[in-house]
């Protein structure tokens, strides 16, 4: 296994080094320098690793072609990232370093709507774009900045594919226990499908928010017990969706759909839970079983060939890898698209922006947040995440309804 | 002793020029990167990161040097100081993001509202002595910042709830200066306050009460007013520094201005300074502030970790960071302000007495 | 009637773990009077054992609790006697300053081996339990409550009945009497945290069953516990034990309150704390000293 992985290192590097070498193209221009700060340590370093992941496998690959064309000139990337400790406060402070010292040309987002948030007002008042793939809270675009781009799907449509599916489901579920996290991306998440479920003809019977970070949730889900719901849905956060599962077998909450916002869609989520994470849906920006038609760059079986390549052991990449790759092709299409590294000619590129990569299509409304992509439902089953809807994308069919705790 | 004593003068006046010149470098360098100053081709002493820094580093003095009058002059071991922050950030940002006030205008009021909450909870808790005191104040910080992003009135949150509050973008001339020249200037307040204090009656009444709370009642004086009027000015200065705060960072909400990590960091600075000083929480902002930033890698000043992979980096700075703070309490429990002005040098007979002082 | 009942069960059962993460750090606090911030390191140090025997050798978990509480025993001994032995006489706030620094430093090791992926100890009978009607008791939290109760019993028998739990008290009522009538000081202070960490090991072994655990997730706990401990009132075991109880009925009180109440449940926490200290300030339970 290792000896493989050696070898198709090496085949690699030759292939990076022959291209570099042979080809009479394009001549090296100067390095474009990219700065990202990142929870290195402190409370989001999981996610924040998970999105360099994402950074660097796009920089490995655009490297290994000699850089971004820019008029005909080769480009070579540099990613510069420094820990800002999972503080939003010490993420503004290295913004400023990235921009004033490294002489960042553009910017990549940090994890988490809160540092995003104070980062968007640092790269709106240099006036240097920053693309973004992790704060997917609506209230960053709606504050007319004009350098920020988000590259996912915004909160509001993380459960509403839930509610969709739900409804083509027979028999029909009708009521909703909605839990939700009190920071913002999650609010948001659950104050959407509040408004949406009612047109889909649900009910929300119960909509209880509770602390952010919170372990102990056997009260929450003893309200959702007494509401006795068809669908479960939690609005959250990893942590929580694992304490939420556990009570929820625990005092025999049973409902036909279990869904998270965040979380299911993790390996670790598996591994905690072992069999009684079967059944869980969550709402998802990306899953390897998606199929778009790529512009450039990879295809999604390459995509995730190229990651277990290079992150052996780690299982598929999840949607925060896939998500942060994909601001990095957001930026280098509409710097090719400008034809320079001007950070207003690039700005405006990215407004233009219209292409369709591995993650789907890439495209900005007038805020700056892509709402043209749609979201998908997994599902994990027997262990396994499989996609079950929108049916165009999907490779198994939803598990429905999900079976009592009992009867597993 | 004699012969030491003059010596010490010299040495004292010594560390007053330097630190003198530090402060005119400090304030002045920012200045070189104003255009007009680059066009007229003086030299660039201090970028636009620099003045980032150097206004964290002014916060973090104003946060650190207005504990330390509950903390360490009035020997209250408030652990909740970080509400004051937030509240004053809160109360600027409602004031320009809700009621459109001019942020000079919406700025004093920071203070007031700060002082204000401080001089109410201050009644009840600091009626609680010692390790009482520290827990309920830490209850009344964590408390605030969960009630300011939860609260709702008709459905909608009164204080722009999890989504947290945009500010308008400062459109001013050289932002970043004014901002560092603002925040400097809470700083120089602050420890002004603290200078006239300690030569003030409050002063005394309130180091009395650190060393005898029954005496200094004895001796007429008003514990309660002078417990309340320590708390009220201490939480008005770190109100202040909220308020720039918030106009300065242009987005508040919850983790930004309530972070539970400040009330350790403005204590951990005290500490390492001196507390009870006029200086000492300042000098210690400023050390810590730097060794921070120096071990994250944040400072042209680098250094490389042998054996260490760019993976583990940030992670072994972290303990690093962890270790030198162990040292310094073991090695030097007075605060390195002990080491300026001459009464001690650091040596290692020092070392060994400060070690021995303290264990067991 | 029968949802009070349950709300009742579940605040009980929660408090399980409260009482478990205080009486260690209650004990550190009332004997040593050091504050220890590294509290909530060392619980998730204990977690990550019971994770770490369950994975590797499938090991029941609370069959791996006294593994977290010899570990943590050791670790604690060896932090007393080598660290915080040395700033004893310092003024109180410097053992904020040297615990909080040796919680960045365990924290930060802790994430150098484990890395940040979340962890937790699912069991086979995980989330099974008896059933009386519409009300339920979970296994997992029963038996999580059974140890901390009796982890909190034999840290009363070992203060009230042993030699060297005299000696801890005799520390706690006068350090430096203590030290005339022959008490090896630099010894029972190590002994002393030692046992406070053990109990800290335990519950994180309890911990990691219910929620996942990553490096940080500590850092929560240490917050409670100093509530727990206040609450219960400083310098007995049994009202930490209350104080633990109360602290978890009040959570789950306070989060089925409709709407929105439960975001509301530190501060209503820490509001019912501060009543009670600021009307009874020896605790709930305390007594003067």
């Amino acid at each position: 296994m290792a000896l493989r992985k050696l070898a198709l290192l090496a085949v690699a590097a030759v292939a990076a080094f022959a291209c570099g070498t042979t080809s009479a193209g394009p001549t090296t221009g100067s390095a474009i320098i990219l700065g990202a700060p990142l929870g290195l340590t402190g409370s989001l370093t999981k996610e924040s690793n998970l999105t360099l992941q994402g950074y660097n496998l796009w920089l490995d690959w655009i490297n290994a072609q000699g850089g971004i064309v820019v008029n005909g000139v080769k480009h070579p990337v540099t990613l510069r990232y420094y820990d800002d400790t999972s503080s939003a406060n010490q993420s503004a402070v290295l913004m400023q370093k990235l921009i004033t010292e490294d002489k960042a040309n553009f910017l990549l987002g940090p994890y988490g709507s809160a540092a995003t948030a104070t980062d968007a007002a640092i790269a709106e008042q240099n006036q240097i774009p920053m693309v973004e793939a992790n704060g997917a809270a609506q209230a960053i675009f709606n504050q007319g900045y004009k350098y920020t781009f988000g590259v996912l799907s915004p909160a509001n449509k993380y459960l509403q594919g839930v509610v969709d599916m739900a409804a083509t489901l027979n028999p029909k579920p009708t009521t909703i226990a909605l839990l939700s996290a009190d920071d913002n991306f999650s609010l948001e998440v659950a104050n959407a499908i509040n408004d949406y479920a009612p047109g889909k003809g649900m009910n929300v019977v119960l909509f209880k928010k509770y602390k952010n970070g919170a372990t102990n949730l056997t009260a929450e889900v003893q309200a959702a017990k007494a509401a006795k719901p068809d669908i479960v849905l939690n609005s959250g956060h990893l942590t929580e969706a694992i304490a939420i599962n556990k009570a929820a077998k625990e005092q025999k909450l049973n409902a036909k759909i279990f869904a998270y916002s965040v979380g299911p869609s993790t390996p670790d989520f598996i591994s905690a839970l072992g069999s009684d994470a079967n059944f869980v849906y969550d709402g998802s920006q990306w899953t390897p079983q998606v199929k778009y038609t790529p512009a450039f760059y990879l295809s999604e079986s390459d995509y995730v060939a190229a990651y277990k390549a290079k992150y052996p052991g780690l299982g598929d990449p999840d949607y925060h890898v896939a998500e942060s790759t994909a601001a990095c092709l957001a930026l280098q299409r509409a710097i090719e698209n400008a034809g320079s590294l001007d950070p207003t000619k690039v700005r405006n590129a990215l407004a233009a922006l219209d292409v369709t990569v591995f993650f789907g299509q890439i495209k900005f409304d007038p805020r700056g947040i892509n709402t043209y992509k749609p979201m998908v439902v997994e599902q994990i089953q027997n262990g396994v995440h499989h996609t079950v809807f929108p049916a165009t994308v999907a490779d198994a069919q939803p598990m429905y309804p999900t079976p009592n705790w009992d009867q597993r | 002793m004699i012969a030491t004593a003059a010596s010490n003068r010299r040495r004292q006046r010594i560390f007053l020029i330097a630190g003198a010149i530090l402060a005119a470098y400090a304030l002045l360098a920012p200045l070189t990167s104003l255009d007009a100053a680059q066009s007229a081709n003086v030299p660039l002493l201090a970028d636009k990161f620099w003045f980032q820094i150097a206004t964290n580093i002014a916060m973090f003095i104003v946060m650190a040097t207005a504990w330390n009058i509950i903390g360490g002059i009035t020997g209250y071991a408030a652990f909740g100081n970080v509400a004051f922050f937030g509240i004053g950030a809160y109360t600027t940002g409602m004031l320009i993001a809700k009621a459109k006030w001019p942020f000079l205008l919406a700025l004093p009021l920071a203070p007031v509202v700060a002082a204000a909450f401080a001089a109410l909870v201050g009644l009840p808790l600091l009626r609680l002595r010692g390790h009482y005191f520290a827990v309920a104040s830490l209850g009344v910080g964590v408390a605030v910042g969960e009630l300011v992003q939860n609260i709702d009135y008709a459905g909608q949150p009164v204080f722009g709830g999890a989504s947290g509050l945009f500010l308008p973008i400062f459109r001013i001339d050289n932002r970043g200066l004014f901002f560092f020249y603002l925040m400097s200037a809470a700083a120089a307040l602050s420890i002004a306050v603290t200078w006239w204090m300690l030569r003030s009656r409050l002063g005394y009444g309130l180091i009395a009460i650190r060393e005898n709370e029954e005496a200094a009642s004895v001796l007429g004086v008003n514990t309660t007013a002078y417990k309340v009027a320590a708390f009220a000015l201490a939480a008005a200065l770190t109100g202040l520094a909220g308020g720039i705060f918030s106009q300065w960072n242009v987005f508040v909400n919850q983790d930004n201005v309530f972070p539970i990590t400040y009330n350790i960091q403005m204590i951990l600075m005290a500490l390492l300074g001196g507390t009870g000083t006029v200086f000492g929480p300042a000098t210690g902002a400023v050390l810590l502030y730097l060794l921070i930033q120096f071990l994250g890698g944040t400072l042209p000043i680098s250094f490389d970790l042998p054996f260490v992979s760019s993976d583990a980096r940030p992670i072994v700075a972290q303990v690093i960071l962890g270790l030198l703070l162990v040292v310094v309490v073991i090695f030097v429990p007075r605060g390195v302000i002990d080491f300026f002005g001459g009464r001690t040098r650091l040596s290692v007979a020092y070392l060994r007495r400060s070690l021995r002082e303290t264990s067991l | 009637m029968a949802n009070f009942v349950q709300l009742v069960i579940l605040g009980l059962l929660a408090g399980g773990i409260y009482v478990a993460v205080g009486v260690g750090f209650g004990l550190v606090w009332g004997v040593l009077n050091i504050v220890n911030l590294a509290h909530g390191a060392l619980v998730i140090i204990g977690g990550y054992i019971t994770w770490q025997l369950f994975t590797a050798l499938h090991l029941d978990p609370f069959l791996t609790l006294p593994v977290d509480a010899v570990a943590l025993f050791v670790l604690g001994y060896a932090l007393q006697r080598g660290v915080i032995n040395r700033i004893i006489r310092a003024p109180l706030l410097f053992t904020f300053l040297l615990t909080f620094g040796l919680n960045l430093v365990l924290v930060n090791i802790l994430l150098l081996i484990f890395g940040s992926d979340f962890r937790s100890v699912t069991p086979a009978y995980a989330g099974k339990g008896f059933e009386f009607g519409s009300i339920v008791i979970p296994y997992v939290p029963l038996i999580s409550l059974g140890a901390a109760i009796l982890l909190s019993a034999g840290l009363a028998f070992l203060l009230n009945r042993t030699r060297i739990g005299l000696a801890i008290n005799a520390i706690a009522a006068d350090r430096d009497a203590a030290q005339l009538v022959g008490i090896d000081l630099r010894h029972a202070y190590a002994v002393t945290y030692g046992l406070g960490a053990a109990c800290a090991g335990v519950a994180g072994g309890l911990i990691a069953l219910i929620q996942a655990i990553t490096p940080t997730a500590g850092e929560p706990y240490t917050l409670q516990a100093f509530v727990v401990v206040i609450l219960g009132g400083l310098g007995r075991v049994s009202a930490t034990v209350v104080g633990g109880l109360a602290f978890g009925l009040v959570e789950v009180f306070a989060q089925s309150i409709p709407g929105s109440g439960s975001v509301f449940a530190n501060a209503i926490a820490f509001g019912l704390l501060v009543l009670v200290l600021v009307t009874r300030p020896q605790g709930l339970m305390g007594r003067l000293r």
